[in-house]
């Protein structure tokens, strides 16, 4: 079901291969809508697996970082334990509520919450309360910090606030994290650039515009000309796309002809990059690059429901969309190096640092911009290109959640074998 | 201040100095505080002499770097910075961008 650059014009369609997704407008209402905003919090966040970090953030035991997390009405404390297993605790005192970990990140011998010196060992215990015997028939053994469902995928640290998981991190991942898990993530994680930024806009409305290409050609036309469009594929069309019950893959075109900038052509020279990469010594996984295409840049690889792992050879980056409002989200992309070797590499490391900030900020402009006419009621929908159609999955898997439904249980292979039939 | 900032052999670059910055944030600051024909003198500049720099920085550690080749170095990745902005966009600031300075980054 080939349907990129090559077969580029014969008819076929995305659509095609997940006929189930429809054909028909997206309803705008769903970006500013107060009452779904409301239902995403309950339905999806605190429900799902969201990814807070990486493993290298905290490699001792003690060693621990704050992710606050206004979706899920709360913070968590994401720290490595003596037995050096990772542990996710909700960021608040047994006693009167106040938050333990004032701090982004640290180290320590234990938690002590700031209010009254309550402290707590790294394995949540409650281990000391200042004058103790004037309480009443406290139970210190079961006041430790209420632990959160915590586990670790390819370095990648999730956690559940749901007290009962409905399903294993390693289930939740499915197909896709299974064909990801052998891609070089420890050793391309040894430096990372991370880019933060609260945007007036809904969450989707940023993500939207990660999950597809369509808007290269134009919106990236000064970064990035020629990159991932060509002479034959001038719209950008994707290699490959695989949609899983929740997640969501697309494998992008690269323009093997691209000619460089002079400082371009200086930092390929050091270094494997998205654009212009090396081939000969790939340790690439067979489901990354799935087409196999020479002219490949990355495969974006969206994770249910606001977690990028966008993988290329030799470098991969994340964004993640973390709801602050209805209308407000904290936006954060991160990109991901190998220890440079030579100063040539981290050279070319920072190129690909600045042209992947540019590039993001050209795509930064359009969220606000969209959300600040999207309450007008204007349009009542909005109108998905075929190549958008990780869009359209997005927002049907939010329906279905929403309305109760369970997740289309139907594997990739098992859709792609139904479409073949037809 | 030491009077021999960058190695002998760079002396030439040594009036691009200030743009001799450790960080991201620094240099991108430095990049959107400045005119495009400063831009455009500091990428000439460089971008002249970067035949030469690239194989004298490759001589050393990453880790251990004398303190006239760091400044280089540093230089060198001032040209990383402002090179879009002379190669892609013909303006400091990235054409219809969201503003960097609403932007943190971090290093890890």
């Amino acid at each position: 079901m080939k349907n990129g650059a090559t077969t580029n014009g014969n008819g076929t369609k995305w659509h095609d291969t997940y006929p189930h997704l429809g054909t028909a407008p997206l309803p705008a209402d769903v970006f500013t809508s107060e009452e779904q905003f409301a239902r995403e919090r309950e339905q999806i966040f605190k429900k799902v697996w969201l990814n807070v970090g990486r493993v290298e953030q905290i490699p001792h035991p003690g060693d621990y970082f704050v992710k606050d997390l206004a979706v899920c009405n709360t913070s968590v404390i994401v720290v490595r334990g003596k037995d050096g297993t990772v542990k996710a605790f909700h960021n608040m005192c047994s006693h009167r509520g106040n938050k333990i970990a004032w701090d982004n990140k640290g180290t320590c011998r234990m938690f002590t919450c700031k209010f009254h010196g309550w402290s707590y060992a790294l394995d949540g215990k409650l281990t000391f309360v200042p004058d103790e015997e004037r309480f009443f028939g406290l139970k210190k053994e079961t006041l430790g910090m209420t632990p959160v469902a915590v586990d670790v995928w390819a370095g990648f640290i999730f956690i559940n606030v749901d007290s009962n998981p409905q399903e294993t991190l390693q289930d939740y991942l499915g197909e896709l994290g299974a064909g990801l898990i052998d891609y070089p993530f420890g050793e391309l994680s040894a430096t990372s650039t991370s880019w933060t930024t609260e945007v007036k806009a809904n969450w989707k409305v940023i993500k939207d515009a990660f999950q597809e290409v369509y808007h290269v050609a134009f919106l990236h036309k000064r970064s990035i000309p020629d990159s991932f469009t060509g002479k034959a594929n001038p719209h950008a069309h994707c290699l490959d796309v695989h949609l899983y019950p929740r997640h969501g893959s697309m494998s992008l075109y690269g323009n093997a002809e691209l000619k460089p900038t002079p400082v371009a052509e200086l930092a390929f020279r050091y270094g494997a990059f998205v654009i212009r990469k090396d081939f000969s010594e790939t340790r690439l996984p067979p489901a990354v690059n799935p087409t196999h295409s020479k002219e490949w840049t990355l495969d974006l690889n969206v994770i249910f429901p606001a977690f990028f792992v966008d993988v290329s050879e030799g470098s991969y980056f994340t964004h993640q969309f973390m709801p602050l409002a209805v209308d407000r989200t904290l936006w954060t992309s991160t990109q991901y190096f190998p220890k440079a070797k030579t100063l040539g590499q981290r050279f070319s490391q920072e190129y690909g640092n600045v042209i992947f900030r540019d590039v993001i900020l050209e795509d930064g402009r359009t969220f606000e911009e969209t959300q600040s006419v999207l309450s007008s009621g204007a349009k009542k929908e909005f109108y998905l290109h075929d190549e958008e159609i990780l869009v359209r999955h997005s927002h049907h898997v939010i329906e279905q959640m929403l309305n109760g439904q369970p997740v289309a249980a139907v594997s990739h292979a098992e859709r792609k074998e139904e479409a073949d039939r037809v | 201040m030491s009077e021999s900032l960058l190695p002998s052999q760079f002396q030439d670059l040594e009036q691009w100095g200030t743009w001799s910055l450790a960080t991201e944030q620094e240099r991108s600051a430095r990049r959107q505080a400045s005119t495009m024909k400063d831009i455009k003198a500091f990428y000439d500049a460089m971008l002249a002499r970067m035949e030469e720099v690239l194989p004298y920085l490759e001589q050393f550690s990453v880790d251990v770097l004398p303190e006239d080749a760091s400044r280089l170095f540093y230089l060198i990745l001032s040209l990383a910075e402002v090179a879009p902005a002379v190669e892609q966009f013909g303006q400091p600031s990235v054409v219809d961008g969201y503003d960097v300075k609403r932007v943190v980054v971090q290093h890890n």
